[in-house]
């Protein structure tokens, strides 16, 4: 008996069925790299999947030996700089890619109806993003890690109603303790992970059933053909993605690896005291407007760029700005771009 | 060899037949060519990677030692045995043979029985160290002599000793984090370390003569 007549036997699918089922027909846009953004953090993930297994096996998420295993991970295991500056940019890369995404899904109006549920399932998976990176330089264990996190859950704090219990929940306490680093580490390692796992097969599930988004350009004959396959056409432009992604990563976990400041001190605040850059939009934010109206405002803004295909959909129909979502969505990375820089390049 | 002969069929008709359209030949070869190249360089790329990952999870033995305090000469007798546990937690037997008052007074031997890892025993009575796991015996000097060990010729690891100024050193390899809490120093039989640990001068004025801190004597 052959090995592929006792696998037939046992798992009853065909190769033409297989084929089938993996096999979506892709729009021909996506030969232009641009709409490739999609896969990009998808790719990415995976690369934060094992690096991070590999950075676990010697984190310490125990505030007395949590420093010092990243500092041991930096500078004594082999290729331990490596595989952590790789991390750190992956990071760093996976959240512009998100963004990116989401832009070009912005602005050609790919969030529209039937798509509503999908947008909202990628804002999720942007928020779990943000978050798993809050939660990954807290585990760092340095200056930065310990005051981000304490400002981080003050922050909560304001929240009306259940900012406190938020509070207590993400600090495992009323202030910064023993355990809290704990709750950061699972936070960061398995429950972040796993919702964006699950999200992402949603939002490939959904992408399925409803097919992408076609999209005709004008230098693009009428005869052009619509579809092609994704396998193994679209596998390839994903596999050249990847090798050019791990070649940039490494590029630069060489020349700009991942570096340890001070270690947490919880008696001393630091001068100048700033979150990662893609929290400095909302860290300006929070000193331009003072304590709950500053929350209570990005919660609005939050809550908009989630319901936006719905407030898209009642502009269309009820104004005759048909095209206002460009616009606001320029005004909107203006103002993200502007934010970040002014608190960038600000000392205080 | 590939590459070698793909450059020259490559350069050769581009040179003379610039018009010349693509022949059925050429595109199988391109085709061939690049796909080869996708899988040398996917293998290549993330093979690689894996070797990294490897070499990273492997765990990295240095082969550095630092002197670690153990106890005042005149604290051990002879024909006494101590526990000592290292700063990287490894388990040592520090017999006292002599009473000269030199390092060679003493003995320095791993605690673990190199058959399958036991913690083996001093026995005053029969002279010997003993592994309970599979009566494995060793001489005073480790030497296996009995038991599993002393069938394949095994001996208990030793670690160097030096004396100064009457206090005992040993050589161990250093802890994983310079800067992790210490639990070396000498070990009772109910597992707790005593006295004030691997310190003479914990908690007494370090301005004292012959204060080291502790840590390296180097």
């Amino acid at each position: 008996m052959s090995v592929a007549s006792w696998f037939g036997d046992r798992l009853p699918i065909s190769g033409r069925q297989f084929q089938e089922l993996t096999n979506e027909p892709v729009p021909y846009h996506l030969k232009r790299w641009w709409f490739a953004l999609g896969g990009t953090p998808a790719y990415l993930f995976i690369v934060q999947i094992i690096t991070g297994i590999l950075l676990a096996f010697y984190y310490e998420s125990s505030p007395s030996t949590a420093y010092q295993s990243v500092e041991h991970i930096t500078t004594s295991v082999s290729f331990g700089w490596y595989i952590r500056s790789v991390h750190k940019w992956a990071a760093t890369l996976m959240i512009v890619a998100v963004i990116l995404h989401q832009m070009r899904v912005f602005f050609t109006g790919a969030y529209r109806n039937p798509r509503e549920i999908n947008w909202v399932v990628g804002m999720c998976l942007l928020f779990c993003t943000l978050m798993t990176g809050f939660t990954g330089y807290s585990l760092v264990y340095e200056q930065l890690s310990f005051w981000g996190a304490t400002v981080g859950a003050n922050i909560s704090d304001t929240i009306p109603f259940v900012g406190g219990f938020l509070k207590r929940m993400m600090l495992a306490g009323d202030a910064y303790n023993q355990s809290t680093l704990s709750r950061f580490f699972v936070l960061h390692a398995a429950i972040l992970p796993v919702t964006i796992v699950f999200l992402i097969a949603t939002h490939i599930a959904v992408i399925r059933m409803q097919g992408v988004t076609e999209f005709q350009f004008k230098d693009e004959d009428e005869g052009t053909a619509r579809t092609f396959n994704f396998f193994p056409d679209h596998l390839y432009t994903e596999l050249i993605i990847g090798l050019v992604l791990m070649v940039v990563l490494s590029a630069l976990a060489t020349i700009l690896p991942a570096t340890l400041g001070p270690e947490a001190n919880p008696l001393q605040t630091p001068e100048v005291i700033k979150p990662e850059w893609f929290f400095y939009v909302a860290f300006r934010w929070l000193k331009l407007f003072t304590g709950t109206a500053a929350v209570l405002s990005m919660g609005f803004i939050v809550f908009v760029m989630f319901a936006w295909p719905w407030i898209d959909n009642w502009i269309r129909k009820h104004t005759r700005f048909q095209e206002a979502s460009v616009w606001i969505g320029i005004l909107g990375v203006v103002t993200i771009i502007g934010l970040t820089l002014w608190e960038a390049f600000a000392r205080h | 060899m590939a590459n070698e002969g793909s450059r020259s069929d490559l350069s050769a008709p581009d040179a003379s037949h610039h018009a010349e359209p693509e022949s059925p030949d050429r595109r199988q070869f391109l085709d061939t060519a690049s796909r080869t190249a996708m899988v040398a360089g996917v293998v290549g790329g993330y093979g690689g990677f894996a070797l990294i990952a490897g070499k990273y999870l492997y765990p990295a033995t240095t082969g550095d030692v630092m002197w670690q305090f153990v106890s005042e000469v005149e604290g051990i007798k002879v024909g006494e045995s101590i526990r000592y546990r290292g700063p990287s937690g490894e388990m040592i037997n520090i017999t006292r043979m002599r009473r000269e008052g030199t390092a060679d007074d003493f003995i320095a031997l791993s605690s673990t029985c190199p058959h399958l890892g036991c913690q083996v025993r001093w026995e005053g009575q029969n002279d010997r160290f003993f592994c309970p796991c599979h009566n494995g015996e060793f001489d005073p000097s480790g030497i296996g002599i009995g038991g599993p060990p002393g069938d394949a010729g095994q001996s208990l690891p030793r670690y160097e000793l030096r004396v100064e100024r009457g206090l005992l050193h040993i050589a161990v390899p250093p802890p994983r984090f310079a800067s992790a809490e210490d639990r070396s120093g000498i070990v009772t039989a109910d597992e707790g370390i005593v006295g004030p640990g691997h310190d003479p001068c914990l908690g007494c004025e370090s301005d004292r003569p012959g204060y080291h801190g502790g840590e390296e004597l180097v």
